[in-house]
């Protein structure tokens, strides 16, 4: 049954994008806030507003039961997540179904079996799908060269009781994985007792793409293309591009079919997103995880193949079929995202939350922007640093990079420090340019030399 | 749990603790007790208890009509200047009584001492009662029984001796 009113468990810009999918469906929106969000341009453009609690997110957008209490009382039918918070906690759609509410997102017990690490490798085996090639426990040192012979090297000796980087070492030839077993195994008995090792291909410089996916629940997936985010500071995104220029269309195919295959596998239902590492090297990609709900750079998706997945999202949470077919799914021209944190990049991205003074965001042709931000108001301390999202469209790679380069010459934000300045001094980085980046490239090459200029 | 006379002080020091990483505070001072946590299972010393749901309440109720929340009783202005307003801790279902049936905590007039229930705020069954932060007398009651009220939603004000 489509639903008819939809509660909106999130905030910020995702808030606003989910309120604003809504009503383009023609479905009233009713929006959950903390107290400190009481004046949100999410609660401001949905129909309804409701308090949920205090700032503090543990007693606000993180009780899942305040949660659905909220959707009930306020006789919503449909729940969605957005991202973060609760979307990948079981207990959301679980109470949601309790309660008669049509949860957008996957079935409880797939969030549950995805979200457990080696569950997930597991099913992606049985899928089919690329796995970062490993061993089982080696025994000794004549071992750990045998199997060095065969993984390949680089590779990475690890403490299978181990966590930290403790017990670890990077062995490149099998001279190495004979010396690194003995080092490794000793730091492994002293920091945990255990000296069990097992091995695993190292990928010094590796890319990060992800298959966005979109699945009906009854074993139909569509795959909407890739993502490359491979700019990244301590395991967060910063920049997002569709597609990933860096791969050659014949392992592009692979990698959709492997992520579909794995989606199709537990019949996934609603948006999700399967993330690999991509070895550009030696031109393989292996599975990392699958994230069960919307993502942050959806709408790099969005704009090379002209889909809105939100809306899709709701009406398949509604009960209706996949609008489209997979040759429908065009792609077109070269999309990139950069996340607008209020962080102060000069300051070791100190959080700056406070009140904007200016915005001022650009406009023009294959510019958006997605975010709950305005003149005036204000970022409270209790949350992410997200301000919003730059996301620009063009008929290349190079197009586009010209056309962010614009985008945040134009725009103006004052009132808190932003990472504006350090996504144009990024794409304007010879590195980035010709797309020779890596998921450390930020931090090893970009970041020491720009604080340098910055001090 | 809040008076309208220190709303700026509480505010800062709400401020303050959720930007401190301090885990737990708890200050009682003769009839004022506040005790705030940044863990949300943690068991609060006095102010939260759970009882057995009222039978009123049906399980699997299909989302139809929504409830509106409550709208005042009575205008917030029209109380006396030293009124003191105890505000919803969060939102939910506002109960004047321990169950179906039972007499209400509190009506109009009634004398309540400080920490003295005055109604319960049920959220998916679990029932947490609010008391009193002051004593005095229940000068009105703001909200109809059984109505879901929000997160700082003011339910009753109370006039001290």
């Amino acid at each position: 049954m489509p639903i008819k009113r939809l509660f909106v468990a999130n905030r910020g810009e995702i808030a606003l994008r989910i309120v604003g999918a809504a009503q383009a469906l023609n479905i009233e929106t009713v929006v959950a806030v903390s107290d400190a969000d009481r004046d949100s341009a999410a609660a401001r453009l949905a129909d309804r507003s409701i308090v949920l609690g205090p700032a503090a997110a543990a007693k606000s957008y993180l009780d899942p039961r305040l949660i659905v209490h909220a959707a009930k009382e306020s006789g919503c039918d449909g729940l969605h997540p957005g991202y973060g918070f609760l979307s990948e906690r079981a207990i959301l759609p679980r109470l949601c179904a309790q309660h008669g509410i049509a949860f957008v997102g996957p079935e409880p017990d797939v969030i549950d079996a995805l979200g457990d690490k080696l569950r997930a490798r597991a099913m992606a085996g049985a899928a089919g799908v690329p796995l970062v090639p490993g061993s089982e426990c080696v025994a000794s040192a004549a071992d750990a060269r045998r199997e060095g012979d065969r993984i390949g090297y680089p590779v990475l000796l690890k403490a299978s009781a181990g966590g930290g980087g403790r017990g670890m070492v990077i062995a490149n030839n099998g001279d190495e994985a004979e010396a690194g077993f003995h080092k490794a195994s000793a730091e492994a008995v002293a920091a945990f007792g255990d000296g069990t090792l097992f091995m695993e291909r190292f990928v010094p410089e590796a890319r990060h793409v992800e298959v966005q996916l979109m699945g009906d629940g009854k074993g139909q997936v569509l795959h909407f293309g890739e993502r490359d985010c491979s700019v990244q500071r301590r395991y967060q995104k910063l920049i997002e591009e569709a597609p990933c220029a860096a791969m050659p269309d014949h392992l592009r195919r692979q990698l959709h079919e492997s992520a579909v295959a794995l989606a199709a596998s537990v019949n996934y239902r609603n948006a999700g997103t399967a993330e690999f590492l991509f070895d550009v090297q030696r031109q393989e990609f292996y599975f990392i995880e699958v994230n069960a709900r919307i993502q942050v750079e959806h709408p790099v998706s969005e704009a090379i193949t002209g889909f809105d997945l939100v809306q899709e999202q709701i009406r398949i949470a509604g009960g209706a079929d996949l609008s489209v077919s997979q040759q429908d799914v065009k792609i077109s021209g070269h999309a990139i995202e950069c996340r607008i944190n209020a962080e102060d990049a000069a300051r070791d991205f100190l959080p700056s939350p406070g009140r904007i003074t200016r915005w001022e965001p650009p406009q023009g042709p294959g510019i958006r922007l997605d975010s709950h931000m305005s003149a005036g108001a204000m970022i409270p301390p209790f949350y992410d640093s997200m301000v919003g999202k730059l996301i620009v469209h063009g008929s290349d790679r190079a197009d586009a990079i010209a056309r962010l380069a614009d985008a945040i010459d134009n725009f103006v934000v004052e009132g808190v420090p932003t990472t504006l300045p350090l996504h144009r001094a990024i794409i304007a980085h010879p590195d980035f340019i010709e797309n020779r980046i890596h998921t450390r490239w930020l931090e090893q090459v970009l970041l020491p030399d720009y604080g340098k200029k910055a001090a | 749990m809040t008076g309208h006379d220190f709303p700026d002080a509480l505010k800062q020091l709400l401020d303050e603790f959720s930007r401190s990483g301090i885990r737990e505070l708890h200050i009682r001072k003769s009839d004022f007790e506040l005790y705030l946590s940044s863990d949300a299972s943690a068991a609060r010393p006095r102010a939260a208890m759970t009882v057995v749901a009222p039978v009123s309440a049906s399980p699997t109720q299909p989302a139809a009509t929504p409830k509106p929340i409550a709208a005042p009783i009575a205008p917030i202005s029209s109380l006396p200047d030293d009124a003191v307003i105890i505000n919803a801790p969060n939102l939910g279902t506002f109960y004047r009584a321990p169950k179906p049936g039972a007499a209400n905590y509190v009506e109009v007039g009634s004398k309540v001492q400080a920490g003295d229930e005055l109604c319960l705020i049920e959220v998916m069954k679990l029932f947490t009662a609010v008391r009193a932060g002051t004593s005095g007398t229940v000068h009105a009651v703001l909200v109809e029984d059984g109505a879901m009220v929000e997160g700082g939603q003011p339910l009753f004000a109370l006039v001290r001796d």
